[in-house]
């Protein structure tokens, strides 16, 4: 029993990080109204320059997200500006424009292909990581520290977003664009410039999920499909653009995959994970904590 | 000559080049790459069907390819049924797994329809990876399924040369765009059309935009299923990981759309573009620049979407148009008469 509970725990902890990588996804789309395929990329291009910024100045590895956090903002807000405005202008009168999702997949395989051409497919870690392996003991449990930091930031993030989304005057610009794009540029709102912020703030939340994930995972090129995949499930289960369903579906993700293979082969969890999405999306498109739409 | 006398001219040489060319090229290793080329563009042409006139984003086609692939093979392997067979067989069972994935899903709006097209072929291999014995077929799960190269012939799908490969790839290639041009024509094409630029006004207009949908769906996915076994028979090896890869089911929708979706000639343009780019970076660049051609792929991606959103056939047909003029006479009202 004491096993399950531990399980559970650590996987409580490991979802509240898929669900932090799927923040930034649900925080665009709701925005944008468009999947971001290359969410998983930007995750990944965070974790290499977490790895960069801390091998290189030494400092601990929760101190890269002074560098790392601006830099991430800065790459989501270029990019939305210079990639995907042009496609946005063209298309203004299309609710949903298929040619945004094509171009975030370009955008997915280029950085990706662009990593590995680079700094080639080697698996790479932190060189000497103060958090490796450590554990927090309560009675017999065992509680992986890193992950109870990324629980926290996870929690704080979204609580963060959360207010600067209802608190602050961008933020409401934001969630005015949001509901009905028209309504909110007749306000004044320059709802380019909207996207470009929201962009931003996304991919910085990518940001803080690399920077938490960089001590206690394993950095590749391609190490963005998993969470992508992942993320497109807990945005979906949890009801796109719903920041708190982002966090609560990672949530129950994570505890299907660490606590199901007490029961079968560990593989199976992965289809299972799977069949719920599909019957998810059947059953309750609009997810199990989001807003209805109209498809 | 007249526009479409030149038009039907050219075609008809682009034909007897395709069907004479293994005639002249002699090296297995060109004869491949072509063969992957026409399988390709075959593809994105099955895919282009409900991907392109549908107006909805598939992502998941590669799950048909696959049960195409494994319903031939393990029939073939275990029961000794032919593939040709099993060909048809495996794109049934495809089109019935499509029908019933299309009639939930095709009723959403793009981003919901792309994801639920990933999770399903992902969950399909999940699925093939994790299964040895499925009842009495055997799947043998991540090992993939090998097919002995032997009592080679016509009945068996088999052959010892790469030429026999060519020409039924080139012919269901030639069948597949004949097809299109077909249903582009009939009425389900252009209630596919309407449906697609204008849902709403399409069904104000009485069209049942849903159930063109599904048809084009089903369609689609009997097509590929076919292309499956293909694959099967010309590698000799199937595992799940190569043949339900999420890659293979992009490449396909890139092909599409850089060729240009929704037109006849953009799918075998776009494989004609980039499977060459993607073949000869990996044999010249596989070691030193690896995934350079999925890079060149990305950006020509972006570039033509933002650029030219219909696809590089609008400005090619327009050039080539051009060029008609130039050479066709010009037919008058006098001619007519």
């Amino acid at each position: 029993m004491i096993y399950i509970l531990e399980d559970a725990i650590n996987g409580i902890l490991m979802g509240s990080i898929y669900g932090l990588t799927a923040l930034g996804l649900t925080i665009i789309f709701g925005v944008l109204k468009v999947i971001n395929f290359a969410h998983g990329s930007l995750l990944m291009v965070g974790m290499y320059v977490a790895l960069w910024v801390v091998s290189f100045s030494g400092l601990h590895p929760y101190l890269a997200l002074i560098v790392v956090v601006p830099v991430m903002y800065l790459f989501g807000y270029c990019l939305q500006d210079v990639i995907i405005k042009p496609i946005f202008k063209a298309e203004k009168d299309v609710r949903e424009p298929i040619t945004v999702i094509v171009v975030t997949t370009g955008i997915w395989y280029i950085l990706d292909n662009l990593t590995l051409l680079i700094f080639g497919p080697q698996y790479r870690n932190l060189p000497d990581n103060p958090l490796k392996g450590k554990m927090l003991e309560i009675g017999d449990m065992m509680i992986s520290v890193p992950k109870l930091w990324g629980f926290i930031a996870a929690v704080s993030t979204a609580a963060a977003v959360y207010w600067y989304f209802q608190k602050t005057r961008t933020g409401r610009a934001i969630r005015a664009t949001s509901l009905d794009r028209e309504a909110a540029s007749l306000m004044g709102i320059n709802q380019y410039k909207i996207y470009n912020v929201a962009f931003g703030i996304g991919t910085a939340t990518a940001g803080i999920a690399a920077v938490t994930l960089v001590p206690f995972y394993n950095i590749f090129p391609t190490v963005g499909v998993l969470f992508d995949i992942k993320g497109f499930i807990i945005v979906v289960l949890g009801g796109l653009g719903s920041m708190g369903g982002a966090i609560l579906g990672g949530i129950i993700i994570g505890m299907i995959e660490s606590i199901a293979p007490q029961f079968m082969t560990a593989t199976w969890t992965e289809a299972i994970v799977y069949g719920l999405f599909l019957v998810v999306l059947f059953v309750k498109p609009s997810g199990l904590f989001g807003v209805k739409y109209d498809w | 000559m007249t526009h479409q006398n030149i038009k039907k001219f050219s075609l008809a040489l682009v034909g007897i080049i395709a069907f004479v060319l293994p005639l002249v090229l002699r090296s297995p290793t060109y004869l491949h790459i072509l063969v992957l080329l026409y399988f390709y563009a075959y593809l994105t042409t099955s895919w282009n069907l409900v991907g392109g006139f549908a107006g909805v984003l598939p992502l998941g086609h590669a799950a048909f390819v696959g049960i195409g692939a494994y319903t031939s093979t393990i029939l073939f392997l275990q029961y000794g049924i032919s593939p040709w067979i099993g060909m048809i067989v495996g794109s049934i069972l495809a089109t019935i797994v499509g029908v019933l994935i299309g009639l939930p899903t095709l009723k959403m709006r793009g981003a919901y329809f792309a994801l639920a097209t990933i999770a399903f072929s992902e969950g399909v291999r999940v699925m093939i990876e994790n299964i040895d014995f499925l009842g009495p077929f055997k799947l043998n799960g991540p090992r993939g399924l090998l097919i002995p190269p032997l009592n080679t012939g016509l009945a068996n799908f088999l052959f010892v040369g790469k030429e026999p490969y060519y020409y039924i790839i080139l012919i269901m290639l030639i069948m597949a765009l004949a097809f299109t041009y077909f249903i582009s024509r009939s009425k389900l094409g252009y209630y596919l059309n309407a449906g697609g630029e204008e849902p709403e006004a399409a069904m104000a207009l009485g069209v049942n935009v849903a159930r063109a949908k599904l048809i084009a769906m089903a369609m689609s996915c009997f097509l590929t299923a076919l292309a499956g076994t293909f694959y099967a028979q010309f590698t000799l090896y199937i595992h799940p990981r190569s043949i339900i890869s999420l890659d293979l089911s992009f490449e396909i929708a890139f092909i599409a759309l850089i060729g240009g979706r929704g037109s006849i000639a953009g799918p075998v343009l776009g494989a004609l573009l980039l499977r060459p780019v993607s073949d000869f970076s990996r044999i010249y660049f596989g070691a030193t620049l690896p995934g350079l051609h999925l890079v060149i792929f990305g950006v020509v991606l972006v570039l033509v979407m933002i650029y030219q959103p219909r696809g590089l056939q609008e400005p090619l047909t327009r050039a080539f148009n051009k060029l008609l003029d130039r050479f066709a006479v010009k037919t008058t009202m006098e001619d007519k008469k």
